[in-house]
């Protein structure tokens, strides 16, 4: 029989030998039973919790991995003492179900540094509880002691979007060559980045796609502020950064322009394999956490609730599932449907009552669970 | 979400050559098998390889070498895994490997060794069978 989560909650928390295989396999049952999410929060009040969860998210081949292996190794020199941990989405098959998840190879020089604990997810398609079941690998990271957990997720489908919105804190990074970076903009990844890194800047297209990024956040900026102020004011639109300071790796403004949501978001020029610009980003990225951990910290309240009303749909979904069958099961319940002898309405009635008296009939012996 | 949920793997190459493509091949099957196979690419240490499947959980090791170094790092990998208290992990291997080696590998705690030109389908059911087995005990 498994192992309760209690027990592996308690092991995790020491630092004995199977603190880390428990803490894994915690995260095991997260992504595998994400309803479950709504245990492990009721037992982590008092937990550890990361100072920030970053997402970085883009298109595929732009250097998530490299950039995460390398922003890792930067937190690490800076902060010795703290484990970091990395959550590194690939997609699964949504023909066969499989994955093959190649995040690591980037990442290997972390491997055996006790200070980083790295868990690849598949994405295991719409349906997967994926968003709700990082939450939980989140959660797990905290408890060990990870102060950052970065959440890496390629940034096409919904709910690799999802993931990365969960986080407190979105980077998104494009790199030049890719037709179809732009694509990715108008696909709404724009409105998820708190901050943009153009990496591979060493690449011929760096600073031509620099230029186009630039010009697409001002005009959505522009965008939100119009609509946010009555038509007479254009206080605003005068403070709007007409001329970029081309060519910097980081333009954080020193006064702490970007102090609310309605700030403009940062764009970084970075050669990730070269470790060139990172560093800046590392220390941009240390100055918003500075800044505005205590806000996360807040948040974080109100999105344990979000999570648990999450894990009552999911469970909701899972049982209902059970009951009416999984994909290709028997067509006995839905071809009434489909020669009208049942109504939509009556077939679901029937459904949820059944799924009800089955959870009771489980909850009468104990024995079975 | 499927019912069957297949198991988590992981595919490491240890040692020094770079002969990659049978690794991932294999990885590739596996996938599409329906595994979820992460993949830690080439000359990696057997800690690496150890320390990153306690990290992802996974049901078993698999191991490609073409260096001649199996004799050593198969059996090292098997020995870390008791080390860190994980010697549930299935550890199989592959690659150019003797014929008569194998038993003696076996005889360490490899569960099974996969020679040049065995057919896919046989790597994918004695895997199934060796997980199987595992969840039985």
């Amino acid at each position: 029989m498994e192992r309760s989560l209690v027990q592996l909650v308690c092991d995790a928390k020491c630092d004995g030998p199977q603190s880390l295989r428990s803490a894994a396999r915690l995260m095991s049952i997260m992504t595998d039973q994400p309803q479950r999410l709504a245990e492990l929060l009721a037992n982590s009040r008092d937990w550890p919790q990361p100072r920030l969860v970053l997402g970085i998210t883009g298109a595929p081949g732009s250097g998530k991995s490299t950039l995460t292996d390398h922003l890792a190794t930067e937190f690490r020199k800076r902060h010795p003492q703290q484990r970091l941990g990395i959550v590194a989405v690939d997609p699964s098959s949504p023909f066969t179900g499989g994955a093959l998840l190649g995040d690591r190879v980037r990442m290997m020089r972390h491997a055996t540094d006790p200070g980083v604990f790295i868990r690849s997810l598949a994405s295991r398609g719409r349906l997967g509880g994926l968003a709700l079941g990082a939450k939980g690998v989140v959660r797990v990271m905290g408890l060990i002691g990870c102060d950052v957990v970065i959440v890496e997720t390629v940034g096409v489908g919904q709910s690799e979007v999802e993931i990365a919105q969960s986080a407190d804190f979105v980077m998104v990074v494009l790199a030049p060559g890719h037709g179809d970076s732009v694509q990715m903009l108008k696909a709404g990844l724009m409105e998820a980045g708190d901050m943009f890194v153009v990496n591979k800047a060493d690449r011929p297209g760096a600073a031509q796609l620099h230029q186009q990024l630039l010009s697409a956040l001002q005009t959505s900026w522009m965008a939100r502020l119009d609509l946010a102020h009555p038509a007479s004011d254009d206080v605003h639109r005068a403070a709007l950064p007409s001329q970029h300071p081309h060519g910097t790796k980081c333009d954080l403004p020193p006064d702490g322009r970007f102090e609310n949501d309605a700030d403009f978001p940062p764009i970084f020029l970075c050669s990730a394999s070269n470790h060139e610009g990172v560093r800046e980003l590392a220390d941009a990225i240390e100055a918003i956490t500075a800044r505005k951990a205590d806000d996360w910290r807040a948040g974080r309240h109100q999105q344990a609730l979000e999570e648990i009303r999450q894990a009552v749909l999911e469970e909701v979904r899972r049982r209902v599932s059970e009951v009416i069958g999984a994909n290709g099961a028997s067509a006995v319940r839905t071809l009434p449907v489909l020669t009208g002898e049942v109504s939509l309405k009556n077939l679901v009635d029937e459904v949820m009552q059944e799924s009800v008296s089955r959870a009771s009939r489980a909850d009468r012996q104990p024995g079975t669970q | 979400m499927s019912a069957v949920r297949k198991a988590r793997l992981l595919i490491g190459k240890p040692g020094l050559d770079g002969h990659d493509r049978g690794a991932k091949y294999v990885a590739h099957v596996l996938r599409d098998a329906g595994f979820e196979v992460i993949y830690t690419g080439i000359r990696r240490s057997p800690e690496q390889i150890v320390d990153a499947a306690i990290q992802e959980d996974v049901a078993a090791i698999g191991l490609s070498l073409l260096s001649g170094a199996h004799n050593v790092l198969f059996p090292r990998v098997v020995e870390l895994l008791r080390e860190r208290q994980a010697e549930d992990i299935v550890v199989f291997g592959g690659g150019t490997i003797p014929p008569k080696d194998v038993p003696k590998l076996k005889a360490l705690g490899v569960a099974a060794v996969f020679t040049p030109g065995t057919p896919a389908r046989e790597i994918v059911e004695t895997i199934d069978g060796l997980l199987g087995a595992r969840q039985a005990v």
